[in-house]
């Protein structure tokens, strides 16, 4: 399933919430539309948290998580700590990080198995993410682009990355990953995948711009709704589109 | 690239373009001419009605050279059909004497224009012009033929199907009658005439068709017979040229049931005759009417003999029936494949570079299209709740609707006077604790560094781990000992700098007044020795300026004289004494040489003179007279810029 959405007139769904397999966490905005958004496709599934981080409501980007564990950044003060750990479930550890690269949602991307991360991250919070999130930590760059989180979407049947990616860069990945991986875009073309939209296992937000068939693509690489696993989509018609293309 | 030529302008035929370019004149030039009026004026009149024909003239045969497409710049396919249609010398003849006619007129105009220049009177003026007119009307007149030819040209090629030489392309070729056309209307939309009678398709004919998500042109084109090339007729060297210039896939019909009036034999000796067009083309052989005749029902020679064919190994066969569209798609479909194949294969090759990777745009768009599987290993889990299978999908118009927030919102005043309770969902074990006010701070301690029970004890097991490893040493550095060379040469480094300081200090005290203020030099005491060798040197009376300067100085002690007369004295209103100092005063005597008076050397008058001129040189370049000339000129001189002048008004000036 692949929802559309949009908060306060802006496409980059994946700046203002996190979506998890156990949790997801929605920022406080004016109306409660997009809140609502997240409620009626999750709503009595998985709880859903309205949360600031550091004060602001970039709480997507601020933040990195999965089915197991939330990191919050250095910046989170002690009661939006506190409220986070009321809401979320017992089984979701939280941790704040002493990282000088406080856009945790930016410099990590990660599914319930592996994060790949910022090369310049330390490596105090390479063991962390290790212990917290549960999952094998590996460093790269996407299309030669350090922040991964900004730049890759990740559940645990696909991923999207960068639309300008090599093939090798998308074949290394997904070895690494072992996840199909595409390039592709979100939003109409834009290049920021993971700030465009947010994932998990059986949902896919993406911004209200993005088009049919990036949102066919979507579906199709993270297995959503009625599209049928290993049906990857694109390459049926390879050479129609190099025909065509080129 | 252009494949259709729709837009020609139509040609008018010779007396048309007459009246046009006539009546054009008549209408856009004035009429009005008077024997009485000016020759210059007269002249004029007729150059210009000259002129104006011959431009009209001139536009419009340029009008139709540009509109009909060059032959050299077309693609070889549409040069050939037209060389087939309408005689590649016919048409270039034709254009080109349209081209000899303009310039022609052109020629005629500037004679004209050139006589009427000489012309005394309107009479004369006018018989030029008609002359010149006529001459025109005469050249036009003679492209009768050629304007003719080209207008049936433009409805001829207006009429053509747009055929783009570089798509995909199937090419349906094959004897006349043997279901060529019928094969087109099955596969396509378009309306092609099949009558069951030999040449009923005369020309070309275009189809489209999707396959793949691609369109595909189909062409259909007239039967061929087997003869010679130059034996052929128009209709036939029409295949012929889509056959050899198209880049297509080739699909040659046969009738095996021989219902089409030609033998299977002469079939065979057909393909093989055009075989040399096939080259590097993808060809099938298409066995049509199956439902009549199969190719397993032929006698066992004539089956030899299409088995010789396909043996070749570069083509194939296949079977249909139009009627019963049997294997119709079938065929469509195997010849597209290869097609889609072969110039995906092509297009590849091209875009990769040396090192055998896709590069550019190619590689941009394979990029786009890629999907990296993982090599296999590691099964990634999924974890997906059992309720999501369960979840009933969100309908806004269902009244028993799931309450989502935005309900409440706006139950209880929309977006702005609504606000959330963000403690609604807690999850602390009894929902009554839900909304419990807990302090953020409690006896001057922040509650949240207390959350975790067991924070003493932790903390003082880390506190006695960091004291265990402060006593085992673990922070002892060892970086301490350093070798001998190390503290031999930092022991040198140190008396060098000390060595430097003490240097930089003793200078110091050298150069320094030693505790004394800094007098200006102009301040200080001079010896009048010192004054007097100066002055010496530089040529002054040395004796003058040292009585001088011994009557300023002060003498210490008594004064010698009670009243020493003295220059410095006031002046009194004494008779006696005026008449004495009037006296006194040197009597003005004759012309001095200037030019060397105080002047001690040739040097020093060369240097005064230097200076002499530069001050001189300002006034010179001024044009002053003297120092004292500040004349300032008038900017704007009267008479030079007031009075009559030839054009304008008075006011104007």
């Amino acid at each position: 399933m692949a929802v559309r959405a949009q908060f306060e007139n802006s496409n980059e769904v994946g700046v203002f919430s996190r979506l998890t397999n156990s949790y997801a966490i929605v920022a406080v905005g004016g109306s409660e539309n997009f809140y609502s958004v997240f409620e009626s496709e999750l709503q009595d599934i998985i709880p859903i948290c309205h949360a600031t981080i550091a004060g602001t409501r970039i709480v997507g980007r601020l933040t990195v998580g999965n089915k197991n564990g939330l990191l919050v950044p250095t910046t989170t003060t002690d009661q939006e700590l506190q409220h986070l750990r009321n809401t979320l479930p017992d089984s979701v550890k939280i941790q704040r990080i002493e990282e000088r690269l406080s856009a945790l949602g930016n410099v990590i991307c990660c599914n319930d198995h592996v994060a790949i991360v910022h090369p310049d991250l330390e490596r105090e919070t390479e063991e962390i993410i290790a212990d917290v999130l549960g999952v094998e930590v590996f460093r790269q760059t996407v299309a030669d682009n350090v922040l991964t989180g900004s730049y890759m979407s990740l559940s645990n049947q696909g991923g999207i990355v960068h639309p300008k990616t090599s093939v090798r860069d998308q074949d290394e990945l997904s070895s690494l990953l072992q996840v199909p991986l595409v390039a592709g875009s979100v939003n109409r073309g834009s290049a920021v995948v993971g700030a465009g939209m947010v994932v998990n296992d059986w949902l896919a937000i993406t911004g209200l711009d993005t088009t049919a068939t990036e949102l066919s693509v979507i579906e199709s690489v993270f297995r959503l709704g009625e599209m049928a696993p290993g049906g990857a989509g694109a390459g049926v018609h390879k050479e129609s589109i190099v025909e065509s293309f080129y | 690239m252009k494949t259709t030529w729709k837009d020609i302008a139509p040609v008018p035929t010779n007396q048309e373009f007459l009246d046009i370019v006539l009546s054009r004149t008549q209408r856009q030039l004035p009429t009005q001419i008077r024997a009485g009026f000016r020759i210059a004026r007269i002249r004029g009149f007729y150059t210009r009605k000259v002129k104006f024909t011959q431009e009209t003239f001139c536009d419009k045969f340029q009008a139709i050279l540009d509109g009909f497409p060059r032959l050299q710049d077309i693609h070889p396919f549409h040069k050939d059909l037209m060389n087939t249609l309408y005689d590649a010398d016919h048409f270039r003849i034709a254009l080109g004497q349209v081209s000899t006619a303009k310039h022609l007129i052109e020629q005629v105009s500037r004679d004209y224009v050139r006589l009427i220049k000489y012309a005394q009177s309107l009479f004369q003026c006018k018989q030029l012009k008609r002359a010149a007119l006529g001459r025109m009307a005469t050249i036009c007149r003679r492209l009768k033929d050629p304007l003719v030819y080209l207008e049936q040209v433009r409805q001829h090629l207006g009429r053509l199907p747009s055929i783009d030489p570089n798509t995909r392309t199937l090419l349906i070729c094959g004897y006349p009658n043997v279901g060529k056309s019928s094969f087109l209307r099955s596969i396509t939309r378009a309306d092609v005439d099949v009558q069951p009678y030999a040449f009923t398709t005369k020309s070309l004919f275009v189809g489209h068709f999707d396959y793949k998500y691609l369109r595909f042109q189909a062409i259909d084109t007239p039967g061929i017979l087997d003869h010679p090339l130059e034996e052929m007729n128009t209709i036939e060297m029409q295949s012929i040229t889509a056959v050899a210039h198209l880049r297509s896939a080739i699909l040659y019909f046969m009738d095996l049931s021989e219902q089409c009036g030609y033998s299977v034999a002469d079939q065979i000796k057909l393909f093989h005759s055009i075989k040399p067009l096939f080259a590097n083309k993808i060809v099938y052989i298409v066995v049509n009417k199956i439902d009549v005749r199969r190719p397993e029902d032929l006698d066992p020679e004539q089956r030899k003999e299409l088995q010789d064919i396909l043996d070749s190994g570069d083509v194939e066969m296949l079977e249909a029936s139009c009627t019963t569209t049997e294997g119709v798609t079938a065929v469509k479909n195997a010849a597209c494949d290869k097609l889609l194949a072969e110039r995906v294969a092509q297009k590849l090759k091209s875009g990769t570079n040396a090192s055998g990777t896709p590069g550019g745009r190619l590689g941009d768009v394979l990029a786009r299209i890629h999907v990296a599987k993982p090599m296999g290993g590691a099964q990634r889990e999924t974890f997906i709740p059992e309720a999501v299978k369960e979840l009933k999908k969100y309908d806004k118009n269902d009244p028993n609707r799931r309450k989502l927030e935005r309900d409440l919102e706006e139950e209880n005043g929309g977006a702005g006077v609504y606000s959330f309770d963000m403690q609604r969902d807690y999850t602390l074990g009894n929902e009554e604790w839900n909304h419990d006010k807990i302090p953020e701070v409690w006896n001057g301690k922040n509650i949240y560094d207390f959350v975790d029970p067991d924070i003493e004890s932790k903390l003082a097991a880390l506190e006695e781990e960091e004291e265990k490893l402060e006593a085992d040493g673990y922070y002892d550095s060892d970086e301490s000992i350093e070798d001998a060379e190390d503290a031999d040469v930092r022991m040198k480094a140190d008396l060098i700098r000390e060595k430097r300081v003490l240097m930089r200090n003793e200078a110091k005290m050298r150069k320094s007044l030693k505790n004394r203020a800094q007098i200006p030099r102009s301040a200080k005491s001079k010896k009048l020795s010192e004054m007097n060798r100066a002055l010496d040197s530089a040529g002054y009376d040395v004796d003058a300026a040292g009585d001088r300067a011994r009557s300023q100085s002060q003498v210490r002690g008594r004064a010698l004289t009670r009243d020493e007369p003295n220059d410095d004295d006031m002046d009194l209103d004494d008779p006696k004494q005026s008449i004495a100092r009037a006296k006194s005063r040197a009597r003005s005597v004759a012309a001095t040489d200037r030019r060397n008076d105080g002047v001690v050397s040739d040097a020093a008058r060369d240097k005064a003179e230097r200076m002499f001129k530069l001050g001189q040189k300002k006034m010179n370049r001024m044009a002053r007279q003297g120092e004292a000339d500040r004349h300032t000129t008038a900017s704007l001189p009267k008479h030079l810029f007031s009075g009559k002048r030839g054009m304008g008004k008075t006011q104007r000036r």
